[in-house]
């Protein structure tokens, strides 16, 4: 009961943590384009998403071999990243833009690109981590049966319960903030979610021998931090932290800050 | 109007790089490999002695009942595997040592290490 407490929470918490993050935001932004409607569409497409890798990674073995399913992920994690990063970028734009769009009858376009990033976004999110959940529930059923099965699922909703309260404190936490600080910190947050799935991604693309590691590790911080640890595993989660990094996930993740910040600027160009 | 533009930079921005980076495709090169079983909740062999500085593939051959996931804190690695199914996962360089892994949906038995000579 324990293990499958701990383990849906860890798993959850990162997934509400998303949800909020983005239902915060939405809110904040008062913009009638983006909806909530969005976000949970998104979060249905997110459970059917988990379903689905976990089925695949069970090993229904003629239909998708091991390295379609690792491609698969690695295409998701790609276009999270891209999504998050198209998603903030357009949504700073969108608040100048928006009176000018609507007068010039835009907004049905304005809506489909934000409201679906909203959507793919929260999908993805929920996808990753509950296909995990799904996987461990799965396993420790198998594995167990009648009353201790009862005490399982009983520790998974215990857990759930406990993410959706965790999360709960870190945003009425977040609320204290004024609401234009929050809304630059949970740009923040997005972005540096972003360049996390990216250094995924990219290590995904070194496992499955498509992109040289070039040099590794380029420096070694785990006496420091060990993104095996708690800590560290939240930093590994939301910023893309490796404590022994190779040259060519140093050079994704500095690559993509050096991107956002040409894109920033470009838009900044435009818009003045 | 902006929106399309600015989607198709950001887009084009993720992609045009990954496409420049993804063209030196390395060949699958002969790299050692260490196969281990998952059976009962247990690694086999638990103690696997790997040679120091070199990349070498894990390949994991699950036969619980359930999934399983095999995971090291450092470096970190994951790698979930379903009931009878086979897959491997690369190593980094690693400096001599010994490197425990475990196995996250058991953690009480699937216990054993990496030792890097």
């Amino acid at each position: 009961m324990g293990n499958a407490l701990f383990i849906v929470w860890r798993e959850s918490v990162e997934a509400i943590l998303i949800i909020s993050i983005l239902l915060a935001w939405i809110r904040d932004r008062d913009d009638a384009h983006v909806g909530v409607r969005h976000l949970w569409a998104g979060v249905g497409g997110g459970l059917a998403l988990a379903g689905f890798i976990a089925l695949a990674m069970l090993g229904v073995h003629g239909w998708l071999a091991a390295d379609a399913l690792d491609l698969f992920q690695t295409a998701i994690v790609f276009a999270a990243a891209a999504l998050i990063t198209h998603m903030v970028l357009w949504m700073r734009s969108h608040g100048r833009h928006m009176k000018r769009e609507l007068e010039a009858g835009l907004a049905r376009a304005a809506d489909t690109a934000g409201g679906a990033s909203v959507a793919l976004l929260a999908a993805i999110a929920v996808g990753r981590e509950g296909a995990e959940t799904v996987l461990f529930l799965y396993g420790l059923a198998m594995e167990q049966s009648g009353s201790t099965l009862a005490q399982l699922f009983a520790g998974a909703g215990i857990g759930f319960i406990l993410a959706l309260a965790t999360a709960w404190l870190i945003l009425s936490g977040a609320r204290w903030l004024p609401g234009r600080v929050f809304f630059r910190a949970s740009e923040v947050v997005l972005l540096l979610l972003a360049a996390a799935l990216l250094v995924s991604g990219v290590e995904r693309l070194i496992d499955l021998e498509w992109l040289p590691p070039l040099m590794e590790p380029v420096w070694d911080s785990s006496a420091l931090l060990e993104d095996g640890s708690t800590a560290g595993g939240i930093a590994a989660a939301f910023a893309g932290y490796r404590a022994q990094p190779s040259l060519m996930v140093l050079i994704a993740w500095l690559g993509y800050w050096g991107m956002v910040a040409l894109l920033g600027r470009l838009q900044r160009r435009s818009a003045a | 109007m902006k929106t399309p533009a600015s989607l198709i930079t950001s887009v084009l921005g993720i992609v045009v790089p990954a496409a420049i980076l993804l063209a030196p495709v390395t060949a699958r090169a002969d790299m050692p490999t260490f196969e281990v079983v998952a059976e009962n909740g247990r690694f086999t062999p638990e103690t696997i002695e790997v040679p120091a500085n070199t990349r070498f593939r894990l390949q994991l051959t699950n036969r619980n009942v359930g999934p399983e996931e095999f995971e090291t804190s450092t470096p970190f690695k994951e790698l979930v595997v379903g009931p009878g199914v086979t897959r491997s996962t690369i190593f980094p360089p690693l400096k001599p040592g010994s490197y425990p892994f475990f196995g996250e949906f058991h953690p009480e038995t699937a216990k054993g290490r990496f030792v890097a000579k």
